[in-house]
């Protein structure tokens, strides 16, 4: 008796589950009937893996966006109508991502899509956007091939890799005087292999073929680097720099084991470095003498910068935890400005008027699409670990 | 063997449910096929981990690493020639040369993913219980790992992108159908009464004279080929393929379904796939936040996870053989009532 109430209760939890459903779609699309393009809202879908590996990242770029939003409804909204924000998490899942992206579609009528901070999610979601000729402006994927695999309606917000790994080579070669490089690369990612195959190009370019002393490799999945270690510090030539193309969960576990076995020559790695974790992880001994290229520095004392602080600190009672919050925040303006230089909400109008930006200041630097090209000319910004705490080096614009 | 009633029955059910099919083909947006296909795929992949993990007992966990080699497969064969060129400069001529039309790269994955399962089938199959289910762990593992290294074949982490998007609710249902009707003759047949033998009881089954290998391998092999075919069809939805894609935590989502339905039964697999593949989606609706008649419900992102959890304890909790069981759907009962 006992067992067949329970056995009604899962089976009566499962119908309610499914036919809600059917009561949250409705009521997206009765919302959407009432507001949507039409109305007196501009829907926004904002596609960000809330959950997952990838929340380290996509959880402060939404708060990003949520913040700009928050600002631009404010002063009155775009075009006279309020921006409505469709949140959807990805699950840091391809299907999901998917899934959410079409409903957001299909379903909820969004002009334009935001979000997501790794190509291998935006691939997925991208062309769903295309198909429906919905302009998708991601805040922090940054493989500069993304739009041309993707197609003419996907936009990037932050730089390309190649244009951070050029200036991480440049800034090597220039400002630290290395003639010679060593280059470790996580293999299992696409940000990392990218990452190292412009830093080598750009760098033999400089300093000649021949000032690559090696090139090693490893698995995200791998904690343990004496053997990576061991080869760099039996080389006969020593390398000037080190660039270490890691993901956050690593690179401050390298720095501090390359520290502890002695190597104290400068490391140099990308915006995957950009998380409290670098000083968490790594120390303070192991993080001496760490660079690395990124999208914004806080201690900008430019007033949209530190505006920028302000808001945040004042919205989530916390700092930014790193750049993918600024993009989060740069993409919604610039989508708002591309609408507004539109003066349409139709997404094909949002398109043409993104794919014109030519100067948009942003909190992340100013951003141009250039020659038809969808990933922005940006200046990166060149940070360093002094005392435990990130440090602005330069801002520069690479070759 | 169905009398000619039942048989009449079945074949209007067929026609309904393709009728349904072509309703929703032609009436529903983008967003519900999308569901409707995932659903489709989901069904596969369940329905073939059945014939090793529900009716030979055979528990194994290396179904996501048959979907990438069979996803891998018919990826190289569906894109055209001189994208292929362009993303894969470095692969072998003869691959490079290789085009096919969207049913002979799914036959092909199939295949492929099959002889796979074959040839690891030989040591792996002798093994029982856990070790057999951490063998088939080992073998998903090395897909990954052998994906993400030959990059000149595979392009490594970065992954295929730009497949064509071929899959369509006929391809997914019509394989789904073919699946379940192979599913219930081999279930009734011979070797379908041997696998479940050995599912109860393996020496007893060897005493009686069925073949232990010879029957899992036939499971196992069954089950690879279309989980290489639901590969296939995800990668054509999806339009990318990716090593991270076919982790444990897809062989885990492919267990809790055949689980909640019920290990065994073509239809708790069926059931299973279709509750876990709505719950989850309904879900990621609610933790949004939504005002509900005038309270306001805040978004609780993380919650479906949560619940999804919770729904797999009480299942294994109150009804440990799944919603149920091992029995299956008869015409037969259902007409009598």
């Amino acid at each position: 008796m006992k067992k067949k109430l329970l056995i009604g209760a899962l089976v009566g939890f499962l119908t309610l589950s499914v036919s809600l459903t059917g009561c949250g779609n409705k009521e997206a699309s009765s919302s959407s009937s009432g507001g949507g393009s039409q109305g007196d809202t501009i829907k926004i879908g904002a596609l960000f893996n809330l959950t997952g590996d990838q929340s380290s990242l996509d959880t402060p770029a939404l708060n990003g966006a949520k913040l700009a939003v928050k600002e631009i409804n404010a002063k009155g909204g775009v075009l006279g109508k309020m921006i409505e924000l469709d949140v959807q998490d990805g699950k840091t899942d391809q299907t999901t991502c998917t899934n959410a992206i079409s409903q957001m579609i299909n379903v909820d009528k969004v002009v334009a899509v935001t979000g997501l901070s790794d190509s291998n999610y935006a691939l997925a979601a991208g062309p769903i956007a295309q198909n429906a000729k919905i302009p998708f402006l991601t805040s922090g994927a940054t493989l500069p091939t993304l739009p041309d695999q993707v197609g003419d309606y996907f936009f990037l917000c932050p730089f390309g890799d190649n244009v951070q790994a050029y200036a991480g080579a440049e800034f090597a070669y220039n400002d630290l005087h290395a003639k010679k490089a060593y280059i470790l690369t996580d293999k299992a990612m696409d940000y990392t292999v990218t990452l190292s195959k412009y830093f080598k190009e750009r760098f033999t370019k400089l300093a000649g073929p021949d000032s690559i002393v090696l090139e090693d490799s490893y698995q995200t999945s791998d904690v343990d680097f004496k053997a990576q270690i061991t080869r760099l510090k039996a080389l006969s030539t020593k390398p000037d720099v080190l660039y270490v193309a890691a993901d956050p969960s690593k690179c401050g576990v390298i720095a501090k084991q390359m520290r502890d076995a002695g190597v104290t020559t400068p490391i140099l790695g990308g915006d995957g470095y950009d998380t409290p974790l670098l000083i968490g992880l790594g120390g303070k001994e192991g993080s001496k003498n760490v660079y690395f290229t990124t999208h914004a520095s806080m201690d900008n004392p430019d007033p949209v910068v530190q505006n920028f602080i302000k808001a945040y600190q004042e919205e989530y009672k916390k700092d930014p935890e790193n750049a993918f919050a600024m993009l989060g925040y740069d993409a919604i303006y610039l989508l708002a400005d591309a609408i507004k230089r539109a003066n349409s909400t139709d997404p094909t109008a949002i398109r043409d008027a993104l794919a014109k930006t030519t100067d948009f200041k942003g909190v992340t630097g100013s951003i141009a699409y250039k020659d038809g090209q969808r990933v922005p000319t940006k200046s990166v910004t060149i940070l360093t670990v002094k005392d435990g705490k990130f440090a602005f080096v330069k801002e520069v614009i690479p070759q | 063997m169905l009398n000619r009633r039942e048989k009449t029955c079945t074949l209007v059910a067929l026609a309904l449910v393709i009728g349904l099919l072509a309703l929703a083909n032609s009436f529903l947006n983008q967003y519900y096929l999308r569901l409707i296909n995932v659903m489709g795929i989901n069904i596969i992949l369940v329905v073939s981990l059945n014939f090793t993990n529900g009716l030979t007992g055979v528990f194994s966990l290396g179904h996501p690493g048959f979907m990438a080699v069979g996803a891998y497969t018919a990826a190289l064969l569906t894109i055209p020639l001189r994208q292929k060129a362009f993303i894969l400069p470095d692969l072998p001529a003869w691959l490079a040369q290789a085009h096919a039309s969207f049913p002979v790269a799914l036959l092909a994955a199939g295949t492929v993913a099959a002889i796979c399962a074959f040839l690891i089938g030989y040591p792996v199959l002798r093994l029982r219980g856990h070790y057999l289910a951490l063998a088939t762990l080992g073998f998903l593992v090395i897909v990954q790992v052998v994906v993400t290294n030959v990059s000149q074949i595979t392009r490594g982490a970065r992954g295929i992108n730009g497949l064509p998007p071929e899959t369509n609710i006929w391809w997914v249902y019509g394989i789904t159908i073919a699946l379940i009707y192979l599913s219930w003759r081999l279930v009734h047949s011979a070797y379908g009464r041997g696998m479940m033998a050995i599912r109860g009881d393996d020496l007893a089954a060897e005493a009686l004279g069925v073949n232990l290998v010879k029957h899992r391998m036939l499971a196992f092999t069954l089950g690879a080929f279309f989980a290489g075919v639901g590969g296939a069809l995800w990668g054509h939805l999806i339009t990318v393929v990716s090593p991270n894609a076919f982790s444990f935590a897809q062989a885990f989502i492919l267990v809790v379904m055949s689980v909640i339905g019920g290990m065994g039964s073509i239809t708790g697999s069926i059931i299973g796939a279709v509750v876990m593949t709505l719950i989850p989606e309904a879900l990621r609706g609610l933790e949004v936040g939504t005002t509900i008649a005038g309270f306001h419900i805040p978004p609780l992102y993380g919650l479906s996870q949560v619940i999804y959890s919770v729904a797999l304890i009480i299942v294994l909790a109150v009804r440990p053989q799944g919603i149920v069981g091992l029995r299956e759907f008869s015409m037969r009962r259902w007409l009598k009532n």
